[in-house]
């Protein structure tokens, strides 16, 4: 698993932070001593650090030089000093990125991932997702069951693999416009309809008609 | 100063000078020297106008060193000095009362560069509370925490408001132009204010924003963000926003359309203005998601494209729709770029 370190001074913050990184599958490493925190670092040896410019005593910038000599560990700026100059004496600094609160979590959790895939060469997300018989392709944007294959639109790729991902589980139509706007596409509630009905029609041509069910007044289930 | 104001404003000096010039005439005329009734009169004559091109003179050199001065009121400290005692005595009294004046101007300037950085500073304080209360959110179960993050997002809206109506007081220290892709700054309003716009039930869509800009992401991403929330505000029946953009020479021009329910004819020429809210507005009032109509979006987007060197213009018809269109500069014609 990997540790992200979390320097940040907000105790509800961090906590938080701490609750939400754990949930996702890593392990986080929270900070609440600021006296000595590259040697903290070296001991417990992270994979990523979260670093807050606003902190108590010393600023965030000189301490991310500190840390750069300590570990190889990258490092992502959180601040909410927003000030186009703050940005670029991060990254100049040896930052990896540059996220502005108030954050969203989706973005904070794919700029990590982000950041993590450049350090360390992980293998790209799987192009692959198989669940109820049906497989899809990402890239290709292709679905295919019993042997029969239908090509799928942006918006229906991205439906399909929300409930995909969610197998088992019902989604709610609020949850897959939330899912679809993470991905710029910003659609409303009745193009949703539109594409739901597409999408049900395209499953029907592979012999799946019923895969995916309305469950009134909570939403989908694959 | 024209020569007839000279003479109405010397008028019971110059009667005085012409009785007693026409005296004297009389008298050397009775004593029969004919000459010299015309050099007296010449006299006369040439020391008034004189008189009337040495004021002149003094008066224009004053003036054009006022003209040439940032700050008006540093004035008497600039001017040459002055010729005469009853002069001497003015400028002394001018300049007591420009050093009053500067000291106010000071003092004020100093209050609001204080006041200016208090509001930065809060607004940054603030925004770790509300981060925080977002992480919260997230353990809410769905309807809870998307009706929290909506109310989150529109206190955000708020704060960022403040934030960039005291920055542009001082644009200078915060505007940083740099080349920008279109699609980012696109992503990041609409990122900023989806509660409001998934909300509204609206639908985005982006057209040819594969292009880079010179401008500040940050200020270029708040005016889209106001331009997005007037068009959530303002909505009609199945609200559709388009955000587009097309070369113009070298320039680019940024074009945000809805379909809501637009601005009447006679009001367009006021939308700019400070506090300008609109029978739309007022008819729209109270809070919620799409209420509170303030009059500051519009504003403080216009005085912010002035720094940007951006175009920007509306055109709406009522019941139709609005079309606001922002034209980015190309590079050469921002003269601090070319310097950088």
């Amino acid at each position: 698993m990997q540790k992200i370190m979390i320097i940040e001074d907000d105790p509800a913050i961090r906590e938080e932070l701490a609750l939400i990184l754990e949930n996702e599958g890593y392990t986080p490493l929270v900070i609440t001593e600021f006296t000595d925190v590259p040697s903290q670092a070296v001991q417990e040896r992270p994979n990523l650090i979260l670093l807050d410019i606003g902190l108590p005593g010393k600023d965030g910038f000189s301490l991310c030089a500190a840390l750069g000599k300590a570990v190889p560990a990258p490092v992502i700026f959180v601040t909410s000093r927003d000030a186009g100059m703050d940005e670029v004496r991060a990254l100049s600094l040896g930052g990896d990125d540059y996220i502005t609160k108030p954050y969203s979590i989706p973005v904070l959790l794919a700029r990590i991932k982000a950041v993590l895939r450049r350090s360390f060469g992980e293998p790209e997300p799987s192009d692959v997702l198989d669940a109820v018989g049906l497989r899809l392709s990402l890239t290709k944007g292709v679905v295919s069951a019993n042997g029969k294959a239908v090509e799928l639109t942006r918006n229906e790729l991205q439906i399909l693999a929300c409930l995909m991902v969610h197998a088992g589980q019902i989604v709610s139509r609020a949850d897959l416009i939330d899912t679809l706007w993470d991905n710029q596409i910003y659609i409303d509630d009745n193009t949703l309809s539109v594409n739901m009905t597409r999408l049900r029609g395209k499953l029907a041509e592979i012999g799946l008609p019923d895969a995916i069910k309305t469950r009134r007044g909570m939403g989908y289930q694959l | 100063m024209t020569f007839w104001e000279f003479l109405s404003d010397r008028l019971g000096r110059l009667l005085l000078l012409l009785l007693c010039t026409g005296l004297a005439a009389l008298f050397l005329f009775a004593t029969g020297t004919q000459s010299g009734i015309l050099a007296v009169l010449l006299l006369f004559l040439s020391m008034n106008v004189l008189d009337f091109f040495q004021q002149r003179s003094r008066l224009l050199e004053l003036k054009t060193i006022l003209d040439g001065l940032d700050q008006k009121y540093l004035f008497t400290e600039c001017a040459s000095p002055p010729k005469n005692l009853y002069e001497r005595q003015l400028f002394d009294l001018t300049r007591r009362a420009g050093r009053a004046m500067t000291g106010a101007v000071s003092n004020a300037q100093a209050a609001q560069r204080e006041y200016r950085e208090y509001v930065e500073q809060w607004v940054h304080e603030i925004k770790a509370p509300i981060t925080a209360a977002r992480l919260i959110c997230r353990d809410l179960d769905g309807e809870t925490r998307r009706k929290l993050t909506a109310e989150l997002a529109q206190i955000e809206a708020n704060i960022e408001r403040a934030l960039f109506y005291a920055r542009a007081e001082n644009p200078e220290q915060d505007c940083l132009l740099r080349q920008v892709n279109l699609e980012k700054i696109a992503v990041q309003a609409v990122e900023n204010h989806r509660s409001l716009l998934i909300q509204s039930g609206i639908q985005v869509q982006t057209e040819g924003l594969g292009r880079t800009v010179y401008t500040d992401e940050k200020w270029a991403v708040f005016i889209l963000g106001q331009l997005l929330q007037n068009a959530a505000r303002y909505r009609g029946e199945a609200p559709v926003i388009t955000i587009s953009a097309r070369p113009l020479g070298k320039q680019v021009q940024l074009t945000v359309t809805d379909n809501g329910i637009g601005i009447p004819a006679h009001e367009l020429p006021r939308v700019f203005e400070r506090g300008f809210t609109g029978s739309n507005g007022r008819k729209r009032g109270g809070r919620g998601p799409a209420g509170g109509s303030t009059g500051m979006g519009l504003y403080l987007c216009r005085k912010l494209s002035g720094f940007l060197e951006l175009g920007l213009e509306v055109a709406s018809e009522e019941g139709k729709g609005t079309t606001v269109t922002l034209t980015f500069p190309a590079r050469e014609e921002l003269p601090s770029l070319k310097k950088g």
